[in-house]
Parts: structure tokens; sequence; C-alpha cells
């Protein structure tokens, strides 16, 4: 369990402080902003389903034109019943983490995100059996598990995209796996559902996102735009299929570097 | 300046991904009830012997779990998660004896889709020494998994 947190933990920093060499030398401004952002499929669940009351947002802050770290808290209110048992689980979590955007930035330009975002979760909930039923050769067994506080944590990989469709205004989707590190309720009580996480029988739970986000510029850098060069073959020459010589060929990427 | 994401594919993509990610099926398929699952030795071999015919009910209760059937190894015997023991009627090949089980009792989750049971921790099996010779507790915890739990010799 440590091994997993310590590993997810590594990823992180070396993401984060990894640099990009440069090669050259084209521009480009980008606003670096203070992102957030508010969860609307749990309101719209909620509306259809009262049982299921999931209220979550974020703040993030970008650190470059690629990275930026994120803050996600939530609230749960869950309640779900059958014909043999009822189920209450109410409590808040925070996930913290970072995202990384996968867009070069001659094509994000600060406006556009479509990327990757690590986060590690942790939950604290009260959850309550209040009735359940066993029937067996014996007859019916009724019985009820009294409320206890309980908490969980997680990791979480989050993929998605999102799109400034009006000035300071994004709207975007993720979808998100997680994976389940412990949780205190021991191994026979799991929760069958948690704040943050989802479904806690399952050691891992998936989850798709939307989100409309206000987006403040705090900061513009000048990204440099790195040229890539093609590799020379041994012989100096890279001849293709019609005998062409291509030596030399430069290719305008936008990988880029701050400024 | 064009756009590198467009409205439809913000709208497509998380559509289809949701399509992929949401067929949970909502029945339950897993074993919900927690038997002693008791295997049947011969005395003098020591080797696994499955009676000719069981016969198997609780002492207060009418209801027969096994009647004089054959072929049953191992033998499934339900507890009574309501109290801390329960006796058993059991005829072997012909031979009745009485077994009570003594144990604590305590609520498992199978999965969102069954609900709950109740495993039990066995403490003590003991017998009237007529059909019954000998009883080897294998494993104190009754779950709803398929492991021996006790080894009754005859």
């Amino acid at each position: 369990m440590w091994r997993t947190f310590a590993y997810f933990i590594s990823l992180l920093v070396i993401l984060a402080f990894s640099q990009i060499q440069v090669q050259a030398q084209d521009t480009i401004p980008i606003p670096l902003k203070i992102n957030i952002g508010l969860e609307v499929s749990g309101p719209v669940t909620y509306y259809t389903n009262k049982n299921i009351l999931n209220a979550e947002g974020y703040i993030s802050v970008d650190l470059n034109e690629k990275r930026s770290v994120i803050l996600d808290a939530g609230y749960l209110n869950y309640k779900y019943s059958q014909y043999n048992y009822s189920y209450l689980n109410k409590g808040s979590f925070v996930r913290i983490g970072m995202d990384f955007n996968l867009l070069k930035p001659d094509k994000s330009q600060g406006r556009y995100w479509a990327g990757i975002g690590l986060r590690y979760g942790f939950s604290l909930f009260n959850s309550e059996v209040p009735i359940f039923a066993k029937l067996n050769y014996w007859g019916t067994t009724v019985s009820s598990i009294s409320a206890k506080t309980d908490w969980a944590h997680f990791v979480e990989v989050s993929p998605g995209v999102r799109a400034e469709i009006f000035n300071h205004l994004s709207i975007g989707w993720s979808a998100s796996l997680r994976m389940l590190i412990h949780t205190s309720t021991g191994k026979d009580l799991l929760p069958i559902y948690f704040p943050g996480f989802g479904n806690g029988t399952k050691r891992v739970s998936t989850a798709l996102n939307y989100f409309i986000v206000w987006n403040i510029p705090y900061k513009k850098i000048k990204v440099i735009l790195k040229k890539e060069v093609k590799e020379d073959t041994e012989d100096n020459g890279d001849i293709n299929n019609n005998g062409t010589n291509n030596t030399n060929s430069d290719k305008q990427q936008g990988t880029g570097i701050r400024q | 300046m064009r756009k590198y994401i467009s409205e439809s594919q913000l709208i497509i993509v998380p559509a289809m991904l949701l399509l992929l990610i949401s067929c949970t099926p909502g029945s339950c398929f897993e074993e919900t009830e927690s038997y002693v699952k008791a295997s049947f030795y011969d005395n003098v071999s020591k080797t696994l012997h499955t009676p000719d015919s069981l016969t198997l009910y609780g002492l207060s209760n009418d209801s027969m779990i096994y009647n004089k059937t054959t072929s049953i190894q191992p033998a499934l015997i339900p507890l009574n998660s309501s109290t801390e023991s329960c006796t058993f009627v059991i005829g072997i090949n012909g031979a009745s004896d009485t077994v009570e089980f003594q144990y604590n009792s305590f609520p498992h989750l199978i999965s969102k889709e069954c609900g709950y049971t109740f495993y039990h921790h066995l403490d003590t099996v003991l017998f009237k020494n007529h059909a019954i010779k000998g009883v080897y507790i294998s494993n104190k915890t009754i779950t709803n998994l398929n492991v021996e739990n006790i080894r009754i010799f005859y």
C-alpha cells in the first residue's frame, strides 16, 4: 500500500520538475491562469435521483504552460435501498494533484487543454446500515449496523479535455480511474459508495465528470517554440523511396520552454 | 484561429466513454449463504469417504436439509445467525447422532447487488459419539466461499 503511494508521489515530483531541452527560438505568449471549476453532473443527477447528492469543485493554478497544481473537494450524501437492506453514506473528500497539458503551446495557447491529471484523494465519511434482512433455513434474521465514521484514501488518473468557449469561461470533461489504497472500514463492511471514490466494494472505480470553469489570468509568460531538427543518417543523407536527398529538413513544432 | 478541440468532440467522446463504463448489471450472482462445509471421512482409513445416505435437520426445525440423500460430499450446514449455537440431528448410513455448533456471528457485505450476509467464527463442535467418531475443525471462519470447515469421521 505505502509502496503504491510512494510511487505515485515520486511520479508527481518527477513530472513536475522535469525540463525540456531547448534548441531554438520562436516565442509565443501564454497566459497562466487560476481556474475555478464546478462539477455539473452531480447536481443534474440529483435533480433526477434524490438519493445521490454529489457536489464538487476544484481550484487549480497554472505553474507553466504544461503543468498546474489542483485541489479538488466535495461532499456526498448517498442513500441506497433494495429488497434486503438499506445503506446511507455521508461525508466529504479532498483530492490533490497535478494536471499535465499534452497539447503543444502553439496549439493550446492557454485556451485549450487536453491532458491527464494525477491525484491523491482522502475521504472521511459516516456510513450506516439502518436495516438488513437475511433469510435462511432457520428463518429471517433482521439486523442493522450502527452509524460509524471511517476514512479511505486512493489515487486517481483522469484524462480529459477543456476548451475556452467564452472569455474566461471553459467547459470540459474528464474520465477518472481510481484505485483504492486503504479503507478503515475493514474487509467485512466495505463502503458500498463513499465520497470522492464511488463504489467502494471494488478496488477500482471509474467516473465521468463534466466541468464549467472560470479562468482568471494572473500572469503572461513567453514560451520558446522548439525547432525540431531531423537527425541525419550515418552517411549524412536520408534517401527516401523516390531517391531524393532529405538532409537538414527542418520542421517547425510547438514543443516549447518558458522565457 | 483554428480550434483544436471541437464542441462535437467535447460531447461525443465522453458519451462513448460513459457507455463503456456504465454497463454494470444489477443482479446478484454470488453465493449469499454461509454454510459450514463438512467433509466426511472414514474413521479407520482416515480418507475421504462419501456416506451411502445422509439425513440432516435442525433439532427445533422440522424441515429436512438432507433426507436419506446419496452422494453428498461435502454437506452444507446452515447456522442460525440469531443465536450463538444450534444443534442438528444427523443420520449417516442409518445411524443417528446429534451435532452442536457453538459460534459467533458477524455481518459481511457480499456486494452492492447481493447485500449483507452473516459470517461465523466457529468455537466448538459437540457430538454424541454414536454415528460420529470424531470431528476436526479445519477452518474456523464460516464464509460463503467454497472452503472446507470441518471433517466428520464416521
